[in-house]
């Protein structure tokens, strides 16, 4: 199996704070990778630095071998990089359809003067954009409601638009920053499921998450945080038993889950 | 109540409300609607009727006088939505664009000899290039930030023309600047610019293409991206938008149609002085964008007609004209926040929807 996404020493400080300390990981192409951890053990800002909002201080990280330390997040996407955020960032004020539309930004093969006059090519990619567009929506479940605004949206429909939004551009890998914070266990259950259809699709899949029931029942391989370093990585059943693991981090809540 | 497709940016021609349809049930359906193109050839048609029109029910010389000055601030309130409305950059420097574009038309006509469509077409240019360059502290600078930096860009404009005597004649300013030189189409009477009526066609007819152009562009991809800019950069990023970009683009594509506005203004009016371009204008400007109903393409026009007749009609008014406009400003900000466009709609809405049950 080899590494799609692999990084070697990362290193980022916020004026005293060192919010992620010398992490090294590889992940595997076509797997579900989980990166767990308390609160502040720096997964988020490793999720940023993986996608480009941040760069990091020190340290390599190699996208299908190419070096992507120094590249912005916008020049990330074009290689296959998506992601999601923990706090949902959407288009609040456009239809779910056209947030879903603005993923689609670097696939356009329109001729530059067809922006002027529409013809053949513009129409052809208007329509094709349009039928994956609802295509996305359907399989995140809100194709009936493309044309209302995604503000109007519950709490974890704006989650799944911006899972489907992040989709549309394409992704060889793609990364979620605690997609199931705030989701009831029904919706949980459907997130999960549509975490296993993109890994289905040969979409390498990263997860930043809390939830313990989502992670130990999708996740291929999982990574653990904790102060910004790293502490132990495995299947999901190797980090439930690893003692060091509950100490640090689970603890007794983690034990009553698995006997639950 | 939701909203109908992109209602934010219906142009000409609004089109059915999706939702009212939605009772037909699923996907298929919702399908369908996204990929009914829309059709707006109608709305252009019945402009040019419009345009065609006007001069001739306003036939007298003061009336025409005042359809060319629209038609110029059609065109400066369209380029201001562009980065406003569109992108989401707060911009206060439009005067200072349309500035460049009748400065560096007079001159290149007056001091260089320069043929008026060939000084038109460098002034336009001028004015996109200097566009381009604010874009560069536009894509450093947010809101407030960038409205400050680009009102002091429309202010060091303004000095400059007072200041740089040698070329800009000062506060003294240009005398004696023709209009646009007759054309003359094979098969047809020569075309006289000195004629109000046929410089109202000339500019109108501009603001028309300019229209089309603006309209097909916020209806492609990349209405799109710039959307996305103006709602979230962040998220835009994380899509693939090189943000610094697209602004760029739009800045200097604003720009360059605000100095198109610019060309025409001191062929006109026939004198060229600095106070024309005092920084008031940009939030004259401004005042189109809002009270139209910013970030629709027909929003602007609106406001522009309104605000350039509004003043002339309370001429009766007398002193009390100025108070009088600066009242019926505030009253439709404070009421119609989202200016005459969505208030227009929500009318339309309320109608619809109170219609079958009556």
């Amino acid at each position: 199996m080899t590494a799609l996404l692999e990084a070697r020493a990362l290193r980022k400080s916020f004026g005293g704070v060192r919010a992620v300390e010398g992490i090294s990981l590889a992940v595997p192409e076509r797997a579900i990778f989980a990166v767990i951890g308390p609160n502040g053990a720096g997964k988020s800002t490793l999720m940023n630095l993986l996608s480009g909002t941040y760069q990091p201080d020190s340290g390599e990280l190699l996208f299908a071998g190419r070096q992507l330390v120094g590249l912005p997040a916008h020049r990330r996407v074009r290689l296959g990089l998506a992601r999601t955020f923990q706090k949902i960032r959407l288009f609040k004020q456009l239809t779910l359809l056209d947030n879903v539309l603005a993923g689609f930004h670097i696939h356009h093969r329109i001729p530059a003067w067809q922006y002027l006059l529409p013809a053949a090519a513009f129409w052809r990619d208007w329509t094709r954009c349009r039928e994956e567009g609802m295509a996305l929506l359907e399989f995140v479940g809100l194709a009936d409601r493309a044309f209302e605004r995604a503000g109007a949206l519950a709490y974890g429909q704006q989650r799944m638009l911006e899972i489907a939004r992040a989709l549309a551009t394409g992704p060889k890998l793609f990364m979620l920053d605690e997609p199931a914070a705030g989701l009831n266990s029904a919706e949980v259950g459907f997130l999960l499921q549509r975490l296993i259809d993109i890994r289905a699709r040969g979409i390498t899949v990263v997860v930043v998450e809390h939830n313990m029931d989502l992670v130990m029942n999708v996740a291929d391989h999982v990574f653990v945080m904790d102060h910004g370093e790293y502490l132990f990585q495995g299947k999901p059943r190797e980090v439930q038993d690893n003692p060091q693991v509950i100490e640090a981090y689970l603890g007794g809540e983690f034990v009553g889950g698995v006997a639950a | 109540m939701s909203v109908p497709v992109r209602a934010a940016d219906g142009g000409a021609a609004p089109r059915a409300p999706v939702v009212a349809r939605r009772g037909e049930g699923g996907p298929v359906s919702a399908v369908a609607a996204a990929l009914r193109r829309p059709v707006r050839w109608p709305a252009y048609a019945g402009a040019l009727v419009v345009i065609a029109l006007l001069p001739i029910v306003l036939g007298t010389p003061y009336w025409r006088g005042i359809l060319v000055v629209c038609a110029m601030n059609v065109l400066l309130a369209m380029s201001l939505n562009l980065v406003i409305g569109y992108t989401g950059q707060l911009s206060l420097g439009q005067s200072g664009f349309f500035a460049i574009g009748a400065y560096v038309t007079t001159v290149l006509l007056k001091s260089h000899g320069w043929n008026f469509w060939l000084a038109a077409a460098a002034a336009v240019l001028a004015a996109g290039v200097v566009g381009l360059l604010l874009a560069a502290f536009a894509a450093r600078l947010r809101g407030h930030y960038l409205g400050i930096a680009s009102l002091g860009f429309a202010v060091i404009v303004y000095q400059v023309l007072i200041n740089w005597e040698s070329v800009t004649k000062g506060v003294r300013g240009i005398y004696g600047i023709m209009p646009p030189p007759p054309v003359a189409l094979p098969g047809l009477p020569e075309i006289s610019f000195g004629n109000q009526a046929a410089l109202f066609y000339l500019v109108a007819g501009l603001a028309l293409l300019v229209y089309l152009v603006l309209d097909n562009l916020v209806r492609s991809p990349i209405g799109e991206t710039l959307r996305a800019i103006r709602e979230d950069e962040i998220s835009a990023a994380s899509l693939g938008v090189d943000s610094a970009r697209w602004k760029a683009f739009s800045f200097g594509l604003s720009a360059a149609i605000a100095g198109m506005a610019g060309c025409f203004y001191p062929g006109f009016v026939g004198t060229l002085v600095p106070d024309a371009f005092n920084i008031v204008e940009s939030f004259t400007m401004l005042a189109m964008v809002i009270v139209g109903g910013m970030g629709t393409m027909i929003g602007p026009v609106i406001g522009a007609v309104v605000l350039t007749f509004l003043p002339e009609l309370l001429r009766g008014f007398g002193d009390l004209r100025l108070m009088v406009y600066g009242v019926a400003l505030t009253l439709v900000v404070l009421f119609m926040p989202g200016g005459i466009v969505q208030a227009a709609r929500a009318l339309v809405a309320r109608r619809a929807q109170g219609g079958p049950r009556a």
